[in-house]
């Protein structure tokens, strides 16, 4: 069947799954694969997995494909739609946990727990976009980390689809469990490589009270890092950003280098916390309440860099990074507290200017114990530039057997993941 | 009693052995080993051929290059402190304790890391930068000795972990030694990964992915205060809807333990530390934050247990106080040997809203059974230790306790729950494992296994059973303290 031209393959498809649930791509689903599916249940993602295995075609699952289409430099043969599996199974407020098909959207799934005062805390841009299988799938995370983790800290129970089209669980539904190999751990982040995932349990946690986002803008990027670092040892907060200055605009601060640090608890808490922050940052230190807050807070997460021709992610040390941002030489938006940022370029350039950039932000990287993580970059510079760092030998021949036990027929999602994989 | 299945080693090994660790790092005589035929699960034993005790990574790697030539398997052992049969040499001749092992590498308090050697005492992380303000949130029990080495294959907790964490989520890199001995670094300091989540999968594989030499952790801050509530009410019921309403509030406290009336019963007739005798359960909520905030958030949790039922909340008033309380909950163990001569405990887990269903089955087990079971557990995650007491001197007592102790693992799973929360698999629960996971999940597992260890030569016949293996339990659960 990998011979097959797509319409072929969309033939044979449609005898397997019916119809109605085969299409041809559209919008960025392109960069994934040109024939989607949309299977209702595990069983017909089984049931595909087993045919793909036997004919040697490869697949891939999608959410809303914003991360993938930026990964692969060429697509697979068939994009694996979750769309059509997005219920909630099951929602236990009182035990503070959900299961969820991982077709859900983050913000589908929040907009419930709302209702009771709980929240799923990870936060990548765009939730109305983000699926559960691609919030785990690729270990998204946003200002939030700081003080709630990843998905890997939260994911407690999931369901996949392996090779041979077995439908495998690990974990549960209790927030604490030692039960069996940790198989959550494995698929965080695997990006689809290892199987498909098809529904998680997380554990998820109250709203905080009284948050209280606190901005406070600088002249440069280096003040605002110092700024960011006396917050942290001044309070336990909520999350600590620090954009650079062509990101200053988006909070009423154009040009300026900006410190975004949120915070909250009792109204006892939240006003010492005021206190101290306003104190650490030094400056007319503006202090946004309620919805305000919750806006300020929305336009902090939803930065998605869509201006930038290249986008990487830095993950050094949390004291190293002031000096290893100065040294990138790049506009950024800095998870601060945690080591991490993501730095961008601005405006029109050439692909050697975005080739050169981001070997520099390696070496930056390298120097500190670091990584960096392309994120995206524009057609014309895709070519040639590893979107992964490679972990160490011994770790990379680990994973490569991983891959291989997880996926012995190579049809999952491959060749884009690190060291190849 | 379990025996250790593979033929008698060849003796050329002791002088191959001492050869990489010097000739007090090996024990072979049958009396000194005797301490190393089981650890806190006492009630199956067996002794390893051989000890090895290694002092750093390269002697670790020779060792495991040495048996990997031989094809023999072998045991790694911490301080021996787990609870489900984790460290008994089961098919596998030596024993690799990494005891001497004990470094504190580097201590990272800007970025909160600590590089430790993987024999290090938990307690002894926590001490090295508590004068600093800092400290290391996993805190089992049996802290003052076990290791960090057996914490990362357990993925221990503790009181702590409800608001803190378990040990995976502390654990930023290791260093791994393979069963052929090579050497893998595996994460690193940085909080993101490069690749699959290795670190992941190796915390809680129960050390069968080889030998943890290394760990770098994540330290926390030191909260700026406490505040210890003892809750008391008529019944568990009452107890566990407080419980509820504790978490429904948005409270997270640090610690929410509960004993039921059996168990505050035996702790204040043997320690007398001022439990009221009629109390059908008690709940002890510790919280922690900034000073300032603390007692206003005390007088809003006794507003909330009252409200659910509490019948008196009693705060402690000053440090004596709390570790007063504190004594009532750890020494309810202790306690236990006025009420039987044996007693067993599980550990099973249930979702938190199913704490009454899951007491109410247990009391119902043992009007069955004739037998009593008391409960202290930790309330806030739903991680149930009922113990079921007996005397191992009547053979109907003893059936009796195995069969209770089945049937509240088999009603924890019935309501959604787990077979273990905190004390893993080990030897004990394998038989259990289908109860939870279909045939294919455990399969998938066993090959997850096989990615680090192909030959399964690290420690082997833990965790997963043996497909259409059928594992005999003898006795009742173990009887050592949690």
């Amino acid at each position: 069947m990998d011979q097959l031209d797509s319409s072929e393959l969309m033939h044979n498809l449609a005898a397997v799954l019916g119809t109605e649930r085969v299409r041809i791509a559209h919008g960025n689903e392109a960069g994934v694969a040109a024939t989607v599916v949309e299977p209702e249940n595990a069983e017909q993602i089984s049931e595909l997995v087993h045919k793909c295995e036997t004919d040697g075609i490869t697949f891939a699952p999608m959410g809303a494909s914003r991360t993938l289409a930026q990964i692969r430099s060429a697509p697979v043969r068939i994009g694996v739609s979750l769309t059509r599996m997005n219920r909630i199974v099951n929602y236990e407020p009182d035990d503070m946990t959900a299961v969820a098909e991982a077709g859900l959207t983050l913000e589908e799934l929040n907009s419930v727990a709302a209702g009771r005062g709980q929240r799923l805390p990870c936060d990548p841009a765009k939730p109305e976009l983000t699926t559960l299988g691609a919030l785990v799938g690729a270990a998204k995370a946003g200002p939030l980390r700081l003080s709630e983790g990843g998905p890997r800290d939260l994911l407690i129970g999931v369901r996949f689809v392996g090779h041979g089209g077995r439908l495998i669980h690990g974990g549960g539904r209790v927030v604490k469990n030692v039960a069996g190999y940790d198989l959550m751990k494995v698929l965080t982040g695997s990006f689809g490589t290892l199987g498909i995932i098809t529904e998680t349990t997380f554990k998820l946690r109250p709203f905080p009270q009284n948050y209280t986002l606190a901005m406070a803008s600088f002249d440069s990027a280096a003040e605002a890092l110092t700024a960011a670092s006396r917050a942290e040892a001044a309070a336990s907060l909520i999350h600590l950003e620090v954009v650079s200055q062509s990101l200053g605009e988006r909070f009423g601060r154009t040009g300026r280098s900006v410190v975004l640090a949120g915070f909250g608890g009792s109204r006892t808490e939240a006003d010492h916390y005021r206190a101290f922050i306003s104190n650490a940052l030094r400056r007319n230190t503006q202090m946004l309440t309620a919805n305000d807050a919750l806006a300020g807070y929305a336009s902090l997460r939803d930065i998605d860099f869509d201006h930038a021709p290249v986008v990487a992610e830095l993950a050094v040390l949390p004291s190293e990074l002031p000096q290893s941002l100065a040294a990138c030489n790049a506009e950024f938006r800095a998870h601060a507290a945690s080591g991490i940022a993501q730095l961008f370029l601005c405006g029109g350039r050439s692909e050697k200017e975005i080739h050169g950039a981001v070997s520099r932000w390696r070496d930056v990287a390298r120097a500190a114990r670091g990584y960096v993580r392309v994120l995206r970059v524009l057609d014309h510079a895709r070519g040639g530039l590893e979107m992964f760092d490679q972990p160490n030998e011994a770790a990379l021949g680990l994973m490569r057997r991983l891959k291989r036990t997880f996926d012995p027929h190579n049809v999952f999602n491959p060749g884009c993941f690190v060291g190849g994989i | 009693m379990a025996t250790n299945l593979q033929k008698p080693f060849d003796p050329r090994l002791i002088p191959e052995l001492q050869e990489i660790v010097g000739d007090d790092g090996v024990v072979s005589r049958a009396t000194e080993l005797k301490v190393y035929e089981c650890d806190g699960w006492t009630i199956e034993k067996s002794m390893p051929d051989l000890l090895v005790r290694p002092r750093n990574t390269a002697e670790v790697s020779a060792i495991l290059q040495l048996l990997h030539r031989r094809n023999l398997s072998f045991v790694p052992r911490g301080a021996g402190t787990g609870l489900s049969g984790g460290c008994l040499p089961l098919a596998a001749p030596v024993m690799i304790c990494t005891s001497r092992m004990n470094r504190i590498l580097a201590i990272d308090l800007a970025n909160r890391r600590i590089e430790v050697e993987s024999g290090v005492v938990n307690l002894h992380v926590t001490n090295a930068v508590k004068a600093q303000g800092y400290f290391y949130a996993p805190d089992p029990s049996s802290q003052v000795a076990c290791t960090i080495g057996g914490n990362i294959a357990e993925n221990s907790g503790g009181p702590h972990t409800l608001k803190y964490g378990v040990t995976t989520n502390h654990v930023l890199g290791i260093e791994l030694v393979l069963p052929d001995g090579e050497i893998a670094e595996l994460g690193s300091p940085v909080e993101e990964r490069c690749g699959y989540d290795l670190v992941g999968a190796v915390v809680g594989a129960e050390g069968t992915s080889g030998i943890v030499t290394r760990a770098t952790l994540r330290l926390m801050r030191e909260p700026q205060a406490h505040r210890t509530l003892l809750a008391l009410f008529r019944d568990v019921d009452s107890a566990t809807r407080a419980v509820t309403a504790i978490i429904a509030a948005g409270i997270i406290p640090c610690a929410l333990e509960m004993m039921d009336q059996l168990i505050v019963h035996a702790v204040e007739e043997a320690f007398h530390v001022g439990l009221p005798q009629d109390a059908g359960a008690v709940l002890i909520i510790e919280i922690d934050g900034i000073s300032a905030a603390m007692d206003e958030q005390a007088r809003y949790l006794t507003e909330l247990v009252r409200g659910a039922g509490a019948t008196e909340v009693r705060l402690a008033r000053d440090e004596n106080e709390r570790a007063a309380l504190w004594k009532a909950r750890k020494r309810a163990f202790g306690a236990i040997g006025r009420l039987a001569p044996n007693y067993a405990t599980q550990d099973g887990v249930v979702p938190r809203t199913k704490l009454p269903a899951i007491l109410r089955e247990i009391t119902e087990i043992s009007r069955r059974y004739d037998l009593r079971i008391g409960n202290v557990f930790h309330a806030g995650d739903g991680n149930i230790h009922p113990i079921v007491m007996y005397d191992e001197r009547d053979a109907s007592q003893v059936r009796r306790a195995i069969d209770a102790g089945r049937d509240i693992l088999k009603a924890c799973v019935e309501m959604g729950g787990s077979l273990t929360g905190e004390h893993g698999i080990g030897v004990e629960k394998m038989a259990e494992m289908p109860l939870i996971f279909s045939p294919e999940d455990l399969l998938v597992m066993a090959e997850l296994r096989r990615v680090f260890d192909p030959g399964q030569r690290s420690n082997p016949n833990k965790v997963i059973p043996a497909p259409g293996g059928c594992v005999e339990i003898a006795f009742p659960r173990r009887q050592a303290p949690l």
